[in-house]
């Protein structure tokens, strides 16, 4: 239905002098490349006191490890030395439960920094392209993952110190080895890192998308002795250290790394739930 | 396209379900003229303007401005506007100045666009302070500086002053007033004040229930109104009268 | 008497507040996926726990309860911080203490609304239990009563974490960060399973505790304990308030 008062647009051939698009100030742009958004998504989680959620699980996990390795002495059925026993001890905690979990609370934390003062909504009206944002963004949740195991290493020869002033026994492992398993367990973290990012992307809802995260973690264990463990991401870092494990006592784990199908697998996961999150970061922003 | 729009949209319609919120628009924004969107709340202001910048789809209808189109030109569309949409968006846990430094880094300006901008907006002394600690006029003013930066070609501000004291919604009134001549470049400003777009506008284009009604000059709004029987004595009364006359006639929600 | 109607009422008007927010599916869904636990054990081990000997209900409690127990927890982190996330989100606690009505009543409520919630899941988990039993194992004399003693000690240890979170909940308005502080509580009492029944009673390492491990004397003691935490908790709440009003 069409108003009465609606005037032809023909009368505004106005008078005003308006300048020639020739004489506009042009700003200078070229798309922003992904490392560089990678910085500008930096900038925003200044001040976002994430840096002790990386912290002080990595050091609070240590600590009753370094306590009580006294257990460690304890003779089992496996051959294994006190020092190992209390790396590996320390470092289950850390890739069945503490590394997703750090996972999916950074996650909410990234999207609440974004939707708190609906700061992705001004970035959604600039040029910059929201697949490169969303992939940006998860390059952020590797470097946190990267930072919280350097932590753990860190926390990991605090508290080895700690307990081989406590017990009078060296339990510090050579750096080489030490840094060798927690790079393993970073890079089998990426896939579950990737699966945590989509469904945070894909649930807006933080205690849906914590809640299925966490409730992830749990059966993780359960899930590593089925055949289909291959295809649970979230079961890949602690695989990596059940392996390590298994260098050490071969009675407790098969110290091969079965690379297929779980390289094909893990890739296919990770390039599956990055290109999920990617199309559809920003949908409810977009309503 | 007519040459002289810069911004030309063609039975633009936005629905949710059942509810229309912008319906068969066409508007038409000359290229450096303060064009004044007035509307009732929830009259599709904001919604068009969404659709400009690409956050939300349009149901029907396209539009092109500077001669692109959304979804092809996306990229090319944005980096011509400055926007200021709904109420200021921006990260609270950093200062005014970060805040600005993000959308200069994204929009690849030179690093004195930032003390620019703040400058323009007058928020130069809080620029370290956390935005989250801002008063609600502060982060009016930042979000207008967060448009206003680089000094885009085009602006989109939906509601720009509110928040703001007196002397501020004057202040930003004579900004948007001078942008034209200054930086020549086109203003899309929303507000639902007739009083208010009376006294930045060149043209004005008013909708109610997400259709237009009116789009024209001051003088044409005043010589239409004479012509349709309605007060024109005070433009406000006229606008009002305007509005009530559609609500009348059922001009609600399609 | 004036108390208990008073809390009910609070909680009646609490669950208004949970419209939308996503609690009731979030307690539906993780009690469901807590009690697909033993039904997807015994689908793929279930030679291991068959020819166990024992009370049917005793070996899959044994086999599950602690991935159960686990998925319990979280759930009450998560429960307890959506109920206050939708007071402090957008600031509708201010609302709620200019109301003629006590501060610790907005505590006692949501405190009463977690307790139920935590039957949902725990009446999944028992169903699921109870399905097993009668698939997998011989008809055992006594079960029911068995199941039904157990899971009510379940229930029982579970209202201390309920309250502990919730009290953390109502501390930190951002709820990442009592979501955090929720998650790391949750591993660090995992390493507490084994020692003195005072251990055995902390919030968030009790709900792992089964009824069958313990004599009838310990189990009547941990009940107590439990019951002394939550009062402990609410004491404490209403200390907060009161504070909370004098800093604020």
């Amino acid at each position: 239905m069409k108003s009465n008062l609606t005037i032809p647009y023909s009368s505004q051939t106005g008078s005003m002098e308006i300048a020639s698009r020739a004489d506009c100030p042009k700003r200078q742009f070229s798309p922003l490349g992904l490392l560089s958004l990678f910085g500008v998504e930096l900038l925003k989680i200044r001040r976002s006191k994430i840096f002790w959620i990386l912290l002080i699980p990595a050091v609070m996990m240590w600590l009753p490890s370094a306590l009580n390795a006294d257990v460690n002495f304890v003779i089992d059925a496996y051959d294994i030395s006190p020092d190992y026993n209390f790396f590996i001890q320390g470092y289950m905690g850390m890739a069945w439960f503490m590394l997703p979990a750090t996972l999916v609370i950074c996650n909410v934390l990234l999207h609440q920094t974004e939707s708190a003062h609906r700061g992705l909504l001004k970035c959604l009206s600039l040029p910059v392209s929201t697949a490169k944002m969303c992939l940006a963004k998860f390059l952020v949740t590797v470097l946190l993952t990267a930072v919280q195991l350097f932590f753990s290493i860190a926390s990991y020869y605090g508290a080895a110190a700690l307990a081989s002033r406590l017990y009078k026994y060296d339990f510090l492992l050579p750096p080489a080895y030490v840094c060798r398993s927690a790079a393993l367990i970073y890079l089998a973290a990426l896939p579950m890192a990737a699966v945590f990012w989509m469904v945070s992307v894909l649930i807006r809802t933080p205690v849906f998308s914590v809640g299925l995260g966490l409730a992830s973690i749990v059966p993780s264990v359960l899930m590593l002795n089925t055949k289909f463990w291959c295809w649970y991401p979230m079961d890949y870092p602690f695989y990596m250290l059940m392996t390590e494990y298994g260098r050490i006592a071969p009675e407790v784990y098969d110290a091969n790394v079965q690379l297929f199908p779980l390289l094909p697998v893990s890739i296919g996961v990770t390039l599956l739930c990055l290109a999920i999150a990617c199309l559809r970061y920003s949908h409810e922003e977009k309503l | 396209m007519n040459s002289t729009n810069i911004i030309e949209t063609e039975n633009l319609t936005k629905s949710y379900g059942d509810f229309t919120a912008v319906s068969h628009l066409n508007l038409h924004i000359r290229k450096g003229s303060v064009y004044g969107f007035l509307g009732p709340n929830g009259a599709g202001k904001s919604t068009t303007m969404k659709m400009f910048l690409g956050l939300t789809s349009p149901t029907s209808g396209r539009f092109q401005i500077d001669g692109k189109s959304y979804p092809r030109n996306r990229t090319a569309i944005l980096k011509d506007i400055g926007s200021f949409i709904e109420a200021p968006s921006f990260y609270g846990n950093l200062t005014g100045e970060e805040n600005l430094e993000i959308i200069r880094r994204i929009l690849g300006l030179p690093k004195t666009a930032v003390a620019d901008a703040l400058e323009l907006v007058g928020l130069t002394q809080y620029k370290k302070r956390l935005t989250k600690k801002y008063s609600l006029g502060m982060k009016q003013r930042l979000g207008l500086a967060g448009a206003l930066i680089g000094h885009p070609p085009i602006l989109i501000l939906d509601e720009p002053t509110n928040g703001l004291d007196p002397v501020g919604i004057h202040e930003i009134r004579t900004l948007v007033r001078s942008l034209p001549e200054k930086y020549d470049c086109t203003v899309l400003v929303s507000s639902h004040l007739l009083p208010e777009v009376e006294l930045m506008a060149d043209d004005i284009g008013i909708l109610n229930h997400g259709r237009l009604l009116f789009e024209g000059t001051l003088a044409e709004l005043e010589s239409s109104a004479r012509s349709a029987g309605l007060p024109t004595y005070n433009l406000e009364e006229t606008f009002l009268a305007m509005i009530d006359a559609d609500n009348q006639k059922g001009g609600g929600r399609i | 008497m004036m108390t208990t109607a008073n809390t009910l009422t609070l909680s009646t008007l609490e669950t208004r507040k949970l419209k939308r927010t996503g609690y009731v599916p979030a307690f539906l869904g993780g009690g469901l996926l807590a009690a697909m636990v033993p039904v997807l054990n015994m689908a793929v081990r279930r030679e291991i726990y068959v020819s166990q000997s024992g009370s049917p209900f005793h070996i899959l409690m044994d086999a599950n309860w602690q991935l159960m127990a686990q998925l319990n927890i979280f759930l009450l982190v998560c429960g307890a911080c959506i109920l206050y996330h939708t007071e402090y989100a957008d600031n509708g606690i201010q609302r709620a203490e200019t109301l003629p009505m006590k501060a610790s009543g907005l505590f006692l409520g949501k405190l009463c609304i977690l307790f139920c919630s935590c039957l949902l899941p725990l009446c999944l988990e028992t169903f699921s239990l109870l399905a097993c039993c009668t698939r997998y194992f011989p008809k055992t004399p006594g079960l029911g009563a068995v199941m039904l003693k157990g899971m009510a000690f379940e229930l029982a240890l579970l209202l201390p974490t309920a309250a502990a979170m919730l009290f953390l909940s109502s501390l930190c308005r951002n709820m990442w960060m009592c979501l955090g502080t929720g998650v790391i509580l949750v591993f660090l009492t995992s390493m507490l399973r084994s020692g003195n029944l005072v251990l055995a009673a902390v919030p968030f390492a009790a709900p792992y505790r089964m009824l069958h491990q313990f004599t009838a004397g310990q189990a009547g003691r941990l009940l107590l304990l439990s019951m002394g935490e939550v009062a402990l908790f609410c004491i404490i709440e209403w200390i907060y308030t009161k504070l909370r009003r004098c800093f604020q």
